[in-house]
């Protein structure tokens, strides 16, 4: 088991990133450790007729011109900005962009309400400004000009969250590509001025659920391009995304437990029903509050893993994958679960009668925890 | 089979092939097999004396070879692989503006499931395809012919028994298209040189690897540029090659490739049928195909192959019809699942292609919709090229690296500002930095997809991630306005000329509205009837099409028709040009829409599900649209029939509301009604009494309709009587009744009041006895919906209706009360018409209509029952006598009286004064007193046995009479002694 609960992708795929670095012959843009193609095959992953010697797995699933679309558009003037639904992928998407580039991914800052300009650009260690006055030395520098100093890629996790003027303040960093510190003087060098280096940019995440929260400037808009990633509907790739994260999450709590491939079919299916009945939905209270996301699949299935491994026979069961389908989805009482009752008696029931397999002992499961629930 | 007679041409590269095999799968197998093949195929199909000129759909580069093939060979023949019953139809293309479709349709099918009409076979043909080059060729060449050989349209859908049921649950996943997509309707599409793997792992091989992401871009990268100039034998080759390769990695699809083969068998048979007849030699012909078919290893393949192996079957009885439709390359694209926008930039490229290459296209004399003017007429035809050895292109092409794109810098630069400015038009925040940052992107994505420039896919792509953001500020998205940049759909348009009768006479008689109704899109059109009469013949053909075509195609904003009104305005939303394919499809059916109509009508009417309602509606819309009495009486002669058979009353109210209005048209119009609505309403009354106490009894019948039922009866009562029907008949109808269910018992009893064999205090007795009894009372809300309903049969009831709802409100429980609400409003709303306002004037006259006088008020049927007649008969009491108010009248006025009297023949005179007053009972008296003999025998017929009452008077104006007349009295006696 590693010392790192969660090793950042650059830590995780190290040795592979060092491979790829080494057979890469193909030109970069700046200071990039890997050319754009590499780095699009280092996140899609391998396939035969690349001619390399060893596999590279795939990291990401998606369509491959939005990783294409990323690439490119780190590779040019403008930031990125990945927008979506939650759970689809983004900040992954992003960490994985950022580790290949630069091997550094945790340059991150996260907006929230609460960030302010001093997390974008700099702030100052008091007791050092006390001590020694304002220099370099009593200047703490954000992520975000960390990375200009390194030139590497600086992440901006949540944009949307953070208000209006915070966000208004990387216009100019993304526009000028430098930061200036008026509190120092300009005596003789570039002391007070913090210029970027080549291959600095940035990649922010937003979420398209909070449209209209903050509300980016078109100053801002103008500088970032925007790539949309849409949540997953085809059931191969969804089903393959589940199974990869769930991998990665078991090894992780190091638990030897199989996810059976019916109960994952079980899973899929009445998220995809789930889906699809909030599609057909009329107003809000007729839909579930979650967004269903692929992220969402990979909690329910993960909370039913690590139940079924404590406290359960340490396997999982149908039974246990219902409830935690219940548990996880039901945010507000009563609409929610109403609709889920909905859906197992008019969806799940009828189902299980026809098909049996794992349904009568989902259906079982997820009445049960209703039943707790209300 | 090819083995043993190969040519040696390609010994090099079987060689080469043989090697690779071996290489890559261990040994001679199934690997070498196919690889070998394939140049087995393509050397078969060079060989071939008659000349295969492979083809792709909507390839500029097919196009492109196809125009400098023919211009260098001059054939005489041309052979092109389309349906051969599309053939006089061609010539019709000069008139159109392309793309259009070849339609061909049946509407009534003889010889197929029923369930399959109407059938339809679509085959659009676009300006950027090898086939209008071949077309436009052959056509305006003199002694060029050109001969369609590919199976009929009946038999596309004889071979294809199974396919077209696929495709339509297929269709049916599919995201509903848009209109301009949806040109074809529901056709199924016919292509010449369809050329796509056929089977999905193929494909998605090929898509992974070209790093591209749908077919067509796949196509244009890896076919497309490169073989845009190359010379013929290449791309012969090379098309052999592919059409080869995808038909040996077909899957065994048996149903599909026996129809591809039936094909390829049908295209040969005809070929050397027609070679055999006209004496032409191989040399001077051009087959034109998909390169799938030219890879056929069927054994009727060439001029040589097998002749007596296959028959043609005979077509069906199916009478099929011709026309040309307006297509779109959206629609192209939608129905041959190619990615949007593909057909777009394949016009661009072909003529882009045209223009670097400089060859000349053919092109039809008087093309409608041409951009340029036409080019000088063609340079003498050259000699027919001496055909030079086939030598082995293939090798080189292969082994040469991809060619790449010949986009320039500047032709990116012009469409990055091009679209930066097309974005701003549609409300993007997009400034000149986008279109830098566009034109940065599109290489670097290029550079990422190892092209060397970017295609227009990459541009793209670009485009959408430079420009467009969080959201989509107007009606297109980036995506769709490159693809309108990059030509953009184009929507074609069937000329005048080349329109069906019909649809040439629609625009005729629209000719006065001064529209130019070819054009797509909505127009408004006015119509003052009252200031302009000509215009009314248009405001007749505009409620033809409403009824006959799409809704959207003829809208009216202003005006209606209905039996008896005219309007004296009308204004209508027009977009015949946008419905133009409804409009010719219509011509298939008849030469005039007042012929389209009538038959539809009759079809209707007389089609096997035809109820009663559905036959008075087309007699109601016969009178409407056509003013045809003759039509009228027939269709309405039919409905009797149908009525006659009919044997539930699901249609009753509709067969009441028809029937209602039908003869309130013709009372109002007409000098006396028709025959056939007298009959109707003769058989009707009999018809539903007979039905009636069955209807009663009927879980099925639903209260509705039973009460139109009676509404028929009572309302049409007075006109069945005057006809010969008989009233006893309803009586016993009605006698016979005995509902289980509460709302027909009420109506029942509506009925009966209505009747007379109930009255209205009984009526209410019944009410009050059903709300007092508490086993009732929950059932007692449908009572009252029978009672709504009676209005319908029962106007007059509508007090007790108003009372029997207040007493509900009053007196029943919540519990009974709430649930019933619903029910009720939902029934006063289908009945909007005709029971509402009923209830509510008669409930307005009932209620207060202030609030104030709300608590005081109490409901008429409250207060104490007043005598209504009380009033005058205590008048009658106090007036001792009655007095002979006429009389004083006449004395007052003498004058009068004279004129009266004169008129009446009266000339007796005046009576005296005073013995008027006198009763005149002493008359009688007095002839009996003078005549005993007649008193006896009367009393003796009366049975009285008395003597004579002694005389009470005399002088009596009666014994004056008799004794002034003594004649009468004679004769009297006469008579009586006589009896």
């Amino acid at each position: 088991m590693s010392e790192l609960l969660r090793a950042p992708a650059e830590i995780k795929y190290a040795e592979e990133l060092d491979w790829l670095e080494s057979i890469d012959d193909n030109p970069k843009p700046f200071s990039w450790r890997l050319s754009p193609k590499m780095v699009r095959l280092f996140i899609l992953g391998s396939e035969r007729a690349d001619g390399l010697d060893r596999e590279v797995s795939q990291k990401w699933f998606g369509d491959r011109s939005f990783v294409e679309r990323s690439i490119v558009t780190l590779a040019s003037d403008r930031g990125l900005l990945l927008i979506g639904d939650p759970g689809t992928g983004k900040s992954w998407l992003a960490e994985l962009l950022s580790a290949a580039i630069c091997r550094n991914s945790t340059l991150v800052v996260q907006g929230t309400a609460g960030t302010t300009e001093d997390h974008i650009k700099y702030s100052w260690n008091v007791s050092m400004v006390i001590a020694k006055g304002q220099s370099r030395e009593s200047m703490i520098p954000s992520p975000i000009m960390t990375a200009m100093e390194t030139g590497a890629i600086g992440r901006f996790e949540e944009l949307t969250r953070s208000t209006s003027d915070v966000q208004d303040a990387l216009i100019s960093i993304l526009s000028e590509k430098y930061v200036s510190v008026p509190e120092l003087e300009s005596g003789g060098g570039d002391d007070n001025i913090v210029f970027a280096k080549p291959g600095f940019s940035i990649i922010a995440t937003a979420n398209s659920r909070d449209r209209g929260v903050n509300d980016l400037s078109s100053a801002l808009k103008r500088r970032f391009n925007f790539v949309r990633i849409p949540v997953v509907t085809n059931k191969k790739s969804e089903a393959e995304i589940v199974r990869f994260r769930t991998e990665e999450l078991l090894r992780r709590h190091a638990i030897d437990l199989d996810v059976p491939p019916t109960l994952l079919d079980v899973l899929l299916q009445s998220f995809a029903d789930l889906r699809a009945s909030a599609a057909a939905a009329g107003s809000d209270d007729e839909k579930l509050e979650s967004a269903l996301s692929t992220a969402e699949q990979i909690g329910v299935l993960e909370d039913a893993v690590l139940h079924g491994n404590f406290f359960g026979e340490r396997a999982l069961t149908a039974r246990t994958l219902a409830s935690s389908l219940v548990g996880s989805l039901t945010r507000r009482e009563p609409e929610d679960l109403a609709i889920l009752n909905k859906y197992l008696h008019g969806v799940v029931e009828p189902r299980s009668k026809e098909e049996g397999g794992a349904w009568p002992e989902f259906l079982e499961g997820g009445r049960d925890a209703i039943a707790t629930l209300s | 089979m090819s083995g043993s007679r190969a040519s040696g041409v390609f010994t090099a590269l079987r060689t080469q092939l043989q090697e690779a095999a071996t290489e890559f799968a261990s040994g001679p197998d199934a690997l070498e097999g196919i690889l070998l093949g394939l140049v087995d195929d393509v050397d078969r199909a060079v060989r071939e004396p008659l000349e295969i000129f492979p083809v792709c759909h909507h390839s500029p580069a097919s196009a492109l070879a196809m125009a400098r093939r023919l211009r260098e060979k001059q054939p005489k023949v041309v052979y092109l692989e389309l349906c051969e019953d599309m053939a006089p139809l061609l010539t019709e293309l000069r008139n159109c503006r392309l793309p259009v479709a070849v339609q061909a349709f049946a509407g009534d099918i003889d010889g197929f499931p029923q369930e399959w009409a109407p059938l339809s076979v679509v085959a659009p043909i676009t300006e950027a395809s090898a086939e209008y080059q071949a077309i436009a060729y052959a056509l305006d060449t003199p002694g060029v012919e050109l001969v369609l050989v590919d199976r009929s349209s009946d038999h596309v859908f004889q071979w294809n028994t199974t396919a077209s049921e696929n495709e339509a649950s297929a269709e049916a996943d599919e995201a509903p298209k848009s209109e301009e997509a949806a040109l074809h309707g529901e056709a199924v599409g016919v292509e010449i040189g369809d050329l796509r793997p056929r089977f999905a792992e193929l494909e998605e091989h090929l898509l992974r690897h070209g790093k591209v992401r749908h077919w067509s871009e796949w196509w244009h990268q890896y076919v497309e540029v490169p073989l845009g100039d190359s010379d013929h034998d290449t791309y012969r080759q090379v098309m052999f090659l592919i059409g080869s390769l995808f038909r040996r990695l077909a899957p065994g699809d048996g149903d599909r490739v026996r129809v591809d083969e039936d094909r390829e068998r049908h295209m040969w048979t005809r070929m050397r049928e027609h070679m055999a007849a006209t004496g032409t030699g191989p040399e001077d012909c051009l087959y034109v195909c998909g390169a799938f078919h030219a890879a056929s290893r069927v054994e009727e393949f060439g001029v040589d192959g097998h002749s007596d192996s296959f028959t043609i079957s005979p077509r069906t009885a199916t009478t099929w019809q011709y026309g040309l439709i307006p297509s779109s390359h959206a629609a192209i694209e939608a129905q041959f699942g190619l990615a949007p926008g593909s057909v777009s930039i394949a016009a661009t490229q072909w003529q882009k292609s045209l223009k670097r290459t400089g060859v000349r296209p053919y092109r039809l004399e008087g093309q409608a919709g041409a951009r340029t003017s036409r080019a000088k007429k063609a340079p003498p035809a050259a000699a027919p090229a001496v055909p030079a050895p086939a030598t082995d292109r293939l090798s080189g092409f292969l082994r040469q690296p991809p060619v790449l794109d010949g986009l320039d810098e500047s032709e990116l630069l012009g469409w990055s500002v091009d679209i930066v400015r097309a974005a701003r038009r549609n409300g993007y925040l997009a400034s000149t930095a986008d279109a830098i940052a566009v034109f940065e992107t599109s290489i670097l994505l290029a550079g990422m997809r190892d092209r060397a420039k970017p295609t227009p896919y990459d541009f793209q792509d670009a485009a959408v991630t430079c420009i467009e953001k969080d959201r989509v500020p107007g009606r297109r998205d980036v995506r769709r306005l490159v693809e309108i940049m990059m030509g953009g759909d184009r929507i074609g348009q069937v000329g005048y000329e080349a329109l069906p009768p019909l649809a040439r006479d629609v625009y005729d008689r629209l000719e006065p509205l001064g529209l130019k109704l070819q054009q797509r899109g909505v127009q408004r059109a006015l119509l003052d009837v009252a200031g302009r009469p000509e215009l009314e013949a248009c405001s007749d053909v505009l409620w033809m099409l409403r009824r006959l075509m799409p809704t959207a195609a003829a809208r009216p904003i202003m005006g209606e028709r209905r039996l008896g009104e005219r309007s004296i305005q009308e204004s209508w939303d027009l977009a015949l040009g946008t419905h133009q394919r409804a409009l010719i499809e219509l011509g298939y059916e008849g030469v005039s829409i007042e012929q389209v109509l009538e038959q539809r009508l009759r079809r209707e009417a007389y089609g096997p599900r035809a109820t009663t309602a559905g036959v008075l509606a087309a007699v109601e819309d016969s009178l409407l649209y056509l003013r045809s009495g003759r039509l009228a009486d027939e269709l309405g002669t039919h409905a009797l029939k149908v009525l006659s058979a009919e044997r539930t009353v699901d249609g009753a109210p509709e067969v009441l509301r028809r029937a209602r209005a039908l003869l309130a048209y013709y009372r109002t119009s007409q000098p006396e009604l028709p025959a056939w609505i007298e009959s109707f309403v003769k058989a009707g009354y009999a018809h539903y009494c007979t039905l009636l106490p069955t209807a009663f009894r009927d879980e099925d019948a639903t209260v509705g309709q039973v009460a139109a039922m009676l509404g028929f009866l009572f309302s049409m009562e007075s006109l069945a009587l005057s006809l010969g029907c008989d009233r006893t008949q309803l009586e016993l109808a009605v006698a016979q009744s005995h509902p289980e269910d509460p709302s027909k018992t009420a109506l029942l009893w509506a009925a009966q009041v209505q009747l007379g064999t109930l009255s209205r205090a009984e009526l209410r007795a019944r009410c009050d006895a059903l709300l007092d009894n508490p086993l009732v009372v929950p059932s007692y809300p449908r009572y009252l919906s029978g009672f709504v309903h009676a209005l319908e049969p029962v106007p007059g009831l509508a007090d007790v209706v108003v009372e029997a709802v207040s007493n509900a409100f009053g007196r029943l429980p919540d519990t009974v009360l709430l649930p019933w609400l619903p029910l009720l409003i939902t029934t006063l709303r289908k009945g909007a018409g005709d029971l509402a306002p009923l209830l509510i004037r008669e409930a307005g006259r009932v209620f207060p209509g202030r609030l104030p006088a709300l608590d005081t008020w109490v409901p008429p049927w409250r207060q104490p029952q007043e005598d209504p007649f009380a009033a005058s008969r205590s008048r009658h009491m106090t007036t001792a006598v009655p007095a002979p108010r006429g009389a004083a009248l006449l004395a007052a006025h003498p004058a009068a009286c004279d004129a009266l009297a004169e008129l009446l023949g009266c000339e007796d005179g005046w009576q005296q004064q005073g013995t008027s007053a006198l009763p005149p009972s002493g008359a009688g008296a007095a002839l009996l007193t003078a005549y005993p003999a007649a008193c006896d025998a009367v009393a003796e017929l009366l049975g009285c046995d008395e003597g004579w009452a002694p005389t009470v008077g005399t002088g009596s104006p009666g014994a004056a009479l008799t004794t002034t007349h003594p004649a009468a009295a004679e004769a009297l006696e006469a008579l009586l002694s006589r009896a």
